[in-house]
């Protein structure tokens, strides 16, 4: 295990969004300082987090509960981050439209707002991911690996950067239906995304068990897959709404939606195969 | 579909951003694979003495108290050799030794790039074991050396040389710099960001003495600049926008001015197209620049400059820098300071440790580049968690400078918010992030 393994995990845990960034972000300055922007955040709340929880560590690894507790906590800090994250957008978008009136240019169109989620999003994902996994990968480049006792079968890098792609999908794009939730005042989004969120940080607690990443990676990325469909719906939905209302736009953000999905089902039954070998 | 204004905010941000995220890239990889096997100070177990640690060469054997004192007593002597050597130079500057600072500058760069990028060469070449005679990498050597030479400090190269030689001169200077000890690294980035703080805002501080007397001389700011101007390819493939940004710069003081500067372009490059429309006086202009011609025509124009700037003329002139810039600046003494050797550069490259906004592009002090990437380089010693918090506080930071830059309309210290931001970040993930990921990380935690 040298460079080649590290690159292929750091790939594993950011290639989707390393696609995503390629094709839909990087051709448009405001979306990568969206993005930027809200890595930064997300850091601040890491930040914060470990902060508060500083003087506890480190838990003891033979109790789970504490852990359930730091996760229920972190989960509901981030969502509230969310909410102010949306507060903030709200701002700049009304900031952006008188804007953009005054140079004469259309306003926002709904993809572009929802390019802008995503970016947010994006951001969140990305900096789980490198907070996560990619910054514990250093050891991965040197000559050996690391097995955790609790999951004996495959590396610690690659599991964590399996569970960092899944965390990376359902970040990404429950920010997407989060703001539309927000706009819209949908109920049920705005309460999907904290669940969604909540459950698949508990689903990690399966891993506490022996050998429970056999059952815990895999629902985790059913709450991914599920994620993504209600993502990909919901932008239909309103795409195709706005459309009726003869808006006319062009469905550039869903059939990159599309795209995304696919890679992240590629990359699912590529995973899959990896694990059974 | 038309294009939606996500497309055009920020691109001056994101032009000034990426050029400064590939230098801290470049010199964390440079970092990270040269650190392991430590080629430099094998050589000699001792650090390396530069004026940045005159006073007191750091042992890891002493006590923190000595560090600290140590690190502070190093960090205050070498910011006041800077502020020396800025002093030095706006005197110079002030009686127009144009010629001797040239040639001078010329030679340090020459210095800065064949011994200095020399020497980290060597070692990669040493490190990766590339098979390579003495005589082939002696040629590629000096050949490098004299190009870069050429594109940094004259025109008639394409701005894309330009840039990614200011890139590259940051890039050895920042990996010289990481080889500090440790407590002197973080107390001279403190200081230097005081320094530039100071020297650029308060009144009578030696960089805003330099920046008022180059622009109460219609000239470049004296000092080796990352200017975020469009690229050629943006330029030959886009000339539309990057016209309309052009006019849209212009414009903003009135379309009075607008008519002005194009009647001065077209009279002042009479021989190519007096007669011609306005726009196509300015595009002329601009593709012009962009290939950096060395024509007769520029020294002819500055002294057009100065005969002409009566006032009637005085903001087409200044209207018409903007555009002119990369003509002239070429032949500013001011260009020729940067690039010197180890301790005397730095003061120059401090020199240029602010951003000043012109109508086309941001313009960045190589300084800049060369501290933040000192920073990320130095957290890349302890560990990539470090490495991406720091980042993000400098582009953040960063950030803050360019908006607040829109603001002011003035030059500003590009160092202070991010530097700041830069260590009070590292420390964090240092002392709190850390020990909580990696423990709920290793437990296969995550949310």
């Amino acid at each position: 295990m040298t460079v080649t393994a590290g690159i292929g995990y750091a790939l594993l845990a950011l290639g989707p969004s390393l696609s995503l960034f390629v094709s839909v972000i990087s051709k448009k300055p405001f979306l990568i300082l969206t993005l930027l922007s809200s890595t930064l955040v997300w850091l601040i709340s890491l930040i914060i987090l470990s902060g508060i929880w500083r003087a506890f560590l480190p838990l003891k690894s033979t109790t789970w509960w504490p852990f359930a507790i730091l996760i229920f906590s972190s989960v509901a800090f981030q969502e509230g981050l969310r909410l102010l994250f949306w507060k903030v957008y709200k701002r700049l978008e009304d900031i952006l439209d008188a804007f953009a009136d005054r140079v004469s240019k259309p306003r926002l169109y709904l993809t572009d707002k929802m390019q802008i989620a995503l970016a947010g999003g994006l951001g969140h994902g990305v900096a789980h991911a490198v907070f996560f996994c990619v910054s514990l990968l250093t050891p991965a480049f040197g000559p050996a690996t690391y097995f955790v006792d609790r999951c004996s079968q495959i590396p610690f890098f690659l599991v964590s950067a399996i569970i960092a792609l899944a965390f990376v999908t359902i970040h990404t794009f429950s920010m997407v239906i989060a703001f539309n939730g927000y706009a819209e005042g949908n109920k049920v989004d705005q309460l999907f995304v904290p669940s969604v969120h909540l459950a698949a940080g508990m689903m990690t607690l399966i891993n506490f068990a022996s050998g429970g990443c056999i059952i815990g990676i895999p629902l985790l990325f059913l709450m991914a897959i599920l994620t993504l469909m209600h993502c990909g719906r919901m932008v239909w939905r309103s795409l195709t709404e706005n459309q009726r209302q003869g808006m006319g736009n062009s469905c550039s953000l869903c059939g990159k939606t599309a795209l995304t999905s696919f890679f992240n089902i590629q990359s699912c039954i590529y995973f899959v195969q990896f694990n059974g070998h | 579909m038309e294009s939606s204004i996500l497309e055009s905010i920020g691109q001056e941000i994101i032009g000034v951003m990426s050029p400064v995220s590939l230098c801290m890239l470049l010199v964390v990889l440079l970092v990270y694979s040269l650190s392991p096997s430590n080629p430099f100070s094998s050589s000699s177990p001792a650090p390396i003495r530069t004026a940045a640690n005159l006073v007191y060469l750091e042992n890891p054997s002493d006590t923190a108290a000595q560090k600290l004192e140590g690190a502070l007593l190093n960090a205050l002597v070498f910011v006041i050799l800077i502020a020396i050597v800025t002093f030095v130079l706006v005197l110079l500057y002030y009686y127009n030794f144009t010629n001797f600072l040239k040639n001078y500058m010329r030679f340090s760069a020459f210095f800065v790039l064949g011994t200095m990028g020399g020497s980290i060469f060597l070692s990669i070449i040493q490190h990766f074991s590339i098979p390579i005679d003495s005589v082939t990498c002696f040629l590629l050597l000096f050949n490098f050396t004299v190009v870069g030479v050429l594109s940094v400090f004259s025109g008639g190269m394409p701005i894309v040389l330009r840039q990614g030689y200011m890139v590259l001169l940051g890039i050895i200077v920042a990996t010289w710099f990481t080889k500090l000890p440790e407590w002197t690294t973080w107390a001279l980035l403190v200081a230097l960001a005081l320094y530039d703080l100071v020297a650029v805002l308060a009144p009578g501080g030696p960089l805003k003495l330099l920046v008022e007397l180059a622009s109460s001389r219609d000239e470049e700011l004296p000092a080796l600049v990352y200017e975020a101007r469009p690229t050629v390819s943006r330029n030959e493939g886009n000339q539309r926008s990057s016209l309309g940004l052009l006019v849209g710069g212009v414009s903003d003081s009135g379309s009075v001015e607008l008519q002005a500067v194009s009647n001065g372009n077209a009279r002042r490059d009479g021989s190519e197209n007096g007669s011609s429309s306005e726009y196509a006086a300015i595009q002329v202009r601009s593709s012009e620049n962009v290939e950096g011609e060395r024509s007769p025509l520029v020294g002819h124009l500055r002294e057009r400059y100065s005969s002409d700037s009566n006032s009637s003329e005085y903001s087409t002139v200044v209207c018409n820098r903007e555009s002119e810039i990369v003509v002239d600046e070429e032949m500013s003494p001011l260009v020729d300071l940067l690039g010197m050797d180890d301790e005397r550069e730095q003061p120059r490259r401090d020199g240029t440790g602010d951003s000043v906004i012109a109508s086309r592009g941001i313009k960045l002090g190589l300084g800049d580049f060369v501290f933040y990437s000192v920073l990320v380089g130095r957290a890349a010693m302890y560990d990539l968690m470090t490495v991406y918090a720091c980042y993000l506080a400098i582009i953040s930071g960063l950030g803050c400078t360019l908006i607040l830059l829109s603001v002011c309309r003035r030059a500003l210290p590009a160092l202070p918010i991010s530097i700041t931001l830069g260590v009070i970040f590292y420390f964090l993930t240092r002392l709190l992030m850390e020990p909580f990921v990696v423990g709920t990380a290793t437990n296969l935690m995550m949310f």
